[in-house]
């Protein structure tokens, strides 16, 4: 034990602590600081001076409070609560497209299996804001949706809940789909056999064989999916306009957009308090499952 | 191949046994079946919803279209002439690929730095491991946030400590310089720990073994490292580069939420310039034509990076 810390005291080794330390302290440091000042009220915050480390006098979980009781601020708890479904939604299909396409991919003989998945992966390749533009112009144009004849009329799915059903749902997750295939491939075929001379169902098979070995890989996904479902923001605020479809991150980037400027009596403390609200679930599911996150992240990118 | 035959056989003689149309049709192709049920939905609502419009992006610079109510008028290469001819948008290009560079670059070049010293056999690992990864999946709205909030000219933390420290405070939001160094640090903020766990993830890839015998062989650290770990870290390394440069270029979030592209234009990126084009300028044709050009960037410089570290092994 001696020999051990003895050789932690190396100056070598004491760099290394020093620099990743430190740096891991700058790293988490806006964390920290939003969690500060978001106990201040507005009256303290507009009158003190907010240093590198605020710390209120009178420190107060009133702007939280607020966000969710108040008559005014009501529509926070109506964010949080499209956020949760949204996320829901999204990790839900994300896993069951996953686990299925990863299935046929992996383990169906069919003619074009090998072009196909390969050209699903080049899709990865392509940008993702190419697409921004014209999922809102089909959103749009969608026919005999929303008012439209063929391809005009009215507004089409634009700012509807079609927004997110279709865009957040049933399509196939090509990353887990990749992921899943390359689990599989290390699950011997005899097992599929196996099972289906017993009798077993595909459905059956995949469900309650095959799944409980793919645990990890499948629960890196709907971390994974969660996580960026819950940050993303640009869905709701270019596809939708009412303030009932919003989400907690569209929310906050529409509150924050006139912020910025001179002289605007933005409520800074109620700000953060929403930032924070959006910051602490992400965090918090990374700090349970991030054996499985770093797991998985090294495992898209050794064998990718 | 004999599984095959195998399978081949079984059929013909089922077919003896003469199950006939459907029934035969489903034992022949029995995997093709099951596959087109299972993919089939999924792949077409991927195409509805991802495919249509990717495509779709490709002829719309080929139009002109103001607004989203407007007719669409051909107008052939028109947009993508234009696009060479203004100014500003060559320069937000350019912007997008030196900033978008630069930012990819610092932040491989601090992970490749975190993940050698994560490697060592420190206490505490996981928890610096912890650190390094959290902003990652922090979200940028929030995180911005704080950043404006600190950097706030009247009173931000930051220029009070510049002025305790008896310097001119900086204005950040009327420079050009600050605000592509403010959006530089927000990235590093948020890159470095994608970017250190995947060296990490390299680094840990390579087989002890031959550290070992480089370690016989003589070999100092020096020599260890360039001959054992860089070699062994090259297929990370190519996929750490290849998505990087994808996303460098692709950067718009901070500078949408920081400097929003200000001071008069001077932070603009491509993808800014794009979603202003496509949502607010009602200039649609000329934000396809941009995303075709991005795109092709983004295509060629990936493929002839893939080719070139093939090529070399």
């Amino acid at each position: 034990m001696l020999i051990a810390i003895k050789k932690q005291l190396k100056p070598q080794y004491l760099i290394a602590h020093v620099i990743l330390l430190g740096g891991g302290l700058i790293l988490v440091y806006p964390l920290v600081f939003m969690f500060m000042a978001s106990l201040f009220t507005k009256n303290e915050y507009n009158t003190s001076a907010i240093g590198l480390l605020p710390i209120a006098k009178h420190p107060t979980l009133s702007n939280l409070k607020l966000l969710f009781f108040s008559s005014v601020d009501k529509q926070t708890s109506y964010l949080y609560v499209n956020s949760i479904y949204r996320t829901l939604y999204a990790t839900f299909f994300a896993v069951l497209t996953s686990l299925l396409g990863g299935y046929a991919f992996a383990r169906l003989r069919f003619k074009g299996n090998g072009v196909l998945f390969m050209a699903l992966l080049a899709t990865q390749m392509i940008p993702g804001v190419i697409g921004l533009l014209p999922t809102y112009l089909e959103l749009y144009r969608f026919p005999f949706a929303g008012g439209n004849h063929i391809f005009t009329g009215g507004k089409g799915l634009f700012d509807t809940w079609w927004v997110y059903i279709l865009l957040n749902g049933g399509s196939i997750y090509i990353l887990g789909v990749f992921l899943v295939k390359q689990a599989l491939e290390s699950v011997p075929r005899e097992l599929d056999e196996a099972a289906k001379v017993d009798g077993a169902s595909t459905i059956r098979l995949i469900f309650q064989i095959l799944m409980p070995l793919q645990k990890p890989v499948l629960a890196y996904i709907a971390i994974k999916v969660s996580i960026d479902t819950w940050n993303d923001w640009a869905v709701p605020f270019f596809y939708t306009n009412n303030s009932k479809l919003q989400t907690l991150a569209s929310g906050l980037s529409k509150l924050t957009a006139f912020a910025g400027a001179p002289g605007s009596t933005a409520n800074y403390p109620r700000m953060i308090s929403i930032s924070l609200l959006l910051t602490v679930p992400s965090v918090l599911l990374f700090f349970i499952f991030q054996k499985l996150i770093v797991q998985g992240l090294a495992n898209s990118g050794v064998k990718g | 191949m004999s599984e095959y035959k195998l399978k081949k056989s079984a059929s013909l003689t089922s077919k003896l046994a003469a199950p006939v149309g459907w029934k035969r049709f489903r034992r022949r192709h029995a995997d093709a079946i099951t596959a087109t049920i299972i993919l089939g939905p999924m792949i077409l609502w991927w195409v509805v919803m991802y495919g249509i419009p990717f495509s779709f992006s490709f002829f719309l610079g080929f139009f002109e279209w103001i607004g989203i109510n407007d007719h669409p008028k051909f107008v052939g290469l028109h947009n993508f002439v234009l696009f060479f001819q203004d100014e500003s948008y060559v320069s937000d290009l350019l912007r997008s690929i030196w900033m978008g560079g630069l930012i990819m670059l610092l932040a491989m070049i601090a992970g490749l730095g975190a993940a050698l010293l994560m490697n060592l056999p420190l206490f505490g690992k996981g928890i610096y491991r912890t650190m390094w990864y959290v902003p990652v999946v922090t979200s940028t709205v929030a995180t911005t946030q704080v950043l404006i909030i600190l950097l706030n000219p009247i009173n931000g933390a930051i220029n009070q400590a510049i002025e305790a420290l008896g310097f001119e405070p900086i204005l950040w939001q009327t420079s050009v310089f600050w605000g592509v160094v403010q959006i530089c640090i927000y990235s590093m903020w948020k890159g470095v720990g994608t970017q250190a766990l995947l060296w990490l993830a390299g680094l840990q890839s390579v087989d002890p073994v031959l550290y070992e015998a480089a370690e016989i062989d003589g070999a100092g650290r020096v020599a260890k490292f360039i001959h054992v770990t860089i070699p062994g870290v090259k297929p990370i390394a190519t996929f750490i580069v290849i998505t990087g440069l994808i996303s460098a270029v692709q950067i718009y979030e901070q500078v949408a939420f920081l400097t929003n592209g200000g001071p008069y234009g001077q932070t603009e990126v491509l993808v800014y310039r794009i979603i202003a084009d496509g949502f607010f300028n009602f200039n649609l044709g000329m934000a396809g034509a941009s995303s075709v050009i991005l795109a092709s960037i983004v295509f060629i410089a990936s493929i002839s990076y893939y080719r070139l570290s093939r090529d070399k092994d």
